[in-house]
């Protein structure tokens, strides 16, 4: 049963529970001395827990780090401090949805998604800039508001929820869907893991589809790890290739091949969107917004399902037809080959034998036409000399 | 579904692609994309499969080796103006297998294209070891324009033994076989004068040689007139 809340925390009354989590509860509070109501988010720290003064050590720095983000994507944390087994944050309030909320909803169209990523990736830069990572970018940690304006959330107990992963223990507590490779490896994390992060989102965005499922966190963690993904396009036609090159971009497994800069990457973000909105706007004209991707069909009356990428991710050698070029009949002929094809395509290549050579190689033949004139000039010496 | 056939993949890979701004990676896709139709133009739509490759694009060809040469070499000859291309050739095993409704192409053969472009300096072509045995086995003597490029190791220790394009190769070789073919025949005459003179002496052999000199003469004077008579001169 949950516990009654907490009539003061700190210096602010809390006025009632808005959400609970695993870690904590936050709570609609207000500040008396300012008379502003605000977000209290409360982490509890138990009695036995393991290392406790080093999880409060860590919270104090990240908080006090977060505490110094002032950014209009960037949900304003104002204060932060300790009571008996509750640490807190006190953090504006924002009057909004979440992206997970939208995503289940299917209420933002691709143009909003990539506006709403992209003031994200500015929100990341501005705290890249000043050396603070937020290590959980996810969909539930993006809040949208009324007038479109994204503010990520949770800068500071981030840090706290990353450890709920942890492969080598065997304690998988969260889930890394949207972990980037290196944090789930334990690798050195940097900005860059963000802008992973970030580019799973706006994938999930685009395409409406988990970019990496499995039945449980190990596989996802493994698919994280090794498995590429499918442009976004396929799944959605309103995604333009040069928003495809994005994605590809700030997925890329190695940070190094990724964006260096999440500035870099809302820039690139804020060039797709003349494009994508265009798009859109001819879709809507057209009063079709259903998928208009070519497909080969390799078997007749096969029924095209829903596009999931994550079932779609392979290697680089994996690869998918060119949608720029008809391929179907080649396809075809080695999807079904004919009893001509089969012999022709199944054959192992051989050697070619003499005769092959004599008539199809230039060289061999030219050796043979003056070893024979050869042949016959002795001949002739012989028989008529 | 689902056999694996055998297939030439020309794998046109895109140096430091992964790296450049997406900018620039959309404007080098749109002009790969340029490259492949004009190079693929020469082949029928029925005897390849265009692939997308996250840094390029795979064709795979069917049934004509040498078609998949021609078309690397003018990929890159095409690419030269400013798109970093790398070629990797290989013959192997391509299969379609079919994932929700989608067309996916895989198999060795195009896994050693991609590894040989990968080791392909930008605007050269390395090709496997089995596709100059298949373009050898469809047609011989062209095989001559690939030589060793040497091993090269990739990250799983694999080696791999690559070829790489030699334009003077092949003439080289017209040039040594005719060579040889002129050896054999002045061998062949010499040791029929040879065998002649032990047979009947020097000096018989010189006079028959000289009689049939003159004889040849002869008959070749009495000829020309003869064809002059009837010609009316």
């Amino acid at each position: 049963m949950a516990k009654k809340a907490p009539r003061r925390i700190g210096r602010y009354k809390i006025l009632e529970e808005l959400g609970r989590g695993a870690m904590g509860v936050v709570y609609r509070a207000e500040d008396p001395a300012l008379e502003r109501v605000l977000a209290l988010k409360t982490i509890r720290l138990a009695e036995d827990m393991e290392g406790r003064e080093d999880y409060q050590r860590r919270f104090m720095l990240e908080a006090k780090a977060a505490g110094k983000l002032t950014h209009p994507n960037i949900v304003t944390t104002f204060d932060f401090g300790e009571e008996a087994d509750i640490a807190y944050l006190a953090m504006e309030l924002l009057e909004g949805t979440d992206l997970r909320t939208c995503l289940l909803e299917n209420s933002l169209s691709t143009a909003e998604a990539v506006d709403v990523v992209a003031q994200v990736a500015e929100g990341l830069g501005f705290a890249h800039e000043r050396g603070v990572v937020h290590r959980d970018i996810k969909p539930g940690n993006i809040m949208l508001l009324e007038r479109g304006t994204a503010k990520i959330m949770d800068f500071g107990v981030a840090r706290m929820r990353s450890a709920d992963f942890k492969t080598s223990t065997g304690l998988v507590l969260g889930t890394p869907r949207f972990m980037s490779p290196e944090q789930i490896t334990g690798g050195p994390v940097d900005g860059r893991s963000d802008i992973f992060s970030l580019g799973s989102v706006l994938y999930e965005l685009l395409t409406r589809a988990p970019l990496f499922a499995g039945e449980d966190a190990a596989q996802i963690a493994h698919n994280v790890t090794n498995l590429e993904h499918a442009p976004p396009s396929r799944a959605n036609p309103q995604v333009t290739s040069m928003l495809d090159f994005v994605v590809a971009r700030a997925l890329k497994k190695d940070p190094a091949l990724r964006y260096q800069d999440a500035y870099e990457m809302a820039s690139d973000l804020r060039a797709c969107l003349a494009e994508v909105r265009e798009r859109h706007a001819e879709a809507v004209r057209k009063g079709n917004e259903t998928d208009g991707t070519r497909t080969v069909k390799l078997e007749a009356g096969e029924a095209r399902a829903a596009a999931s990428p994550a079932l779609a991710i392979g290697s680089d050698t994996d690869l998918r037809l060119s949608p720029r070029f008809d391929s179907a009949g080649a396809l075809r002929r080695l999807a079904h080959p004919s009893g001509r094809d089969l012999a022709r395509l199944a054959a192992r290549p051989r050697r070619p034998g003499l005769l092959k050579r004599l008539l199809r190689d230039e060289a061999p033949r030219r050796l043979a036409a003056t070893a024979l004139a050869g042949a016959l000039a002795a001949l002739g010496v012989a028989w008529l000399l | 579904m689902g056999e694996s056939l055998l297939a030439s993949v020309v794998f046109l890979k895109l140096a430091d692609f992964a790296r450049r701004s997406v900018t620039e990676q959309a404007r080098m896709r749109a002009q790969l994309e340029a490259v492949i139709a004009v190079t693929t133009a020469e082949l029928e739509p029925t005897d390849r499969v265009v692939l997308d490759a996250p840094d390029g694009v795979a064709v795979v060809v069917l049934a004509d080796p040498a078609g998949a040469l021609r078309l690397a070499e003018r990929a890159l000859h095409a690419a030269a103006a400013g798109l970093p291309l790398a070629a990797g050739l290989n013959h192997g095993a391509v299969q379609v297998r079919d994932e929700k409704g989608e067309a996916r192409v895989e198999g060795d053969g195009i896994a050693v294209a991609a590894q040989a472009a990968n080791f392909a300096p930008p605007a050269e072509l390395l090709a496997s070891r089995a596709f100059r045995e298949a373009l050898a086995s469809a047609a011989p003597g062209r095989e001559a324009r690939l030589g060793v490029a040497g091993t090269f190791t990739d990250a799983g220790l694999r080696a791999h033994a690559f070829f790489r394009v030699d334009a003077t190769a092949q003439a080289r070789r017209v040039r040594r076989h005719a060579v040889l073919g002129i050896l054999v025949a002045a061998g062949l005459v010499g040791a029929s004068v040879a065998v002649r003179v032990a047979a009947v002496g020097h000096d018989a052999f010189v006079q028959r040689l000289e009689q049939g000199y003159e004889g040849a003469l002869r008959a070749g004077g009495d000829a020309l007139r003869g064809w002059a008579k009837k010609a009316g001169l």
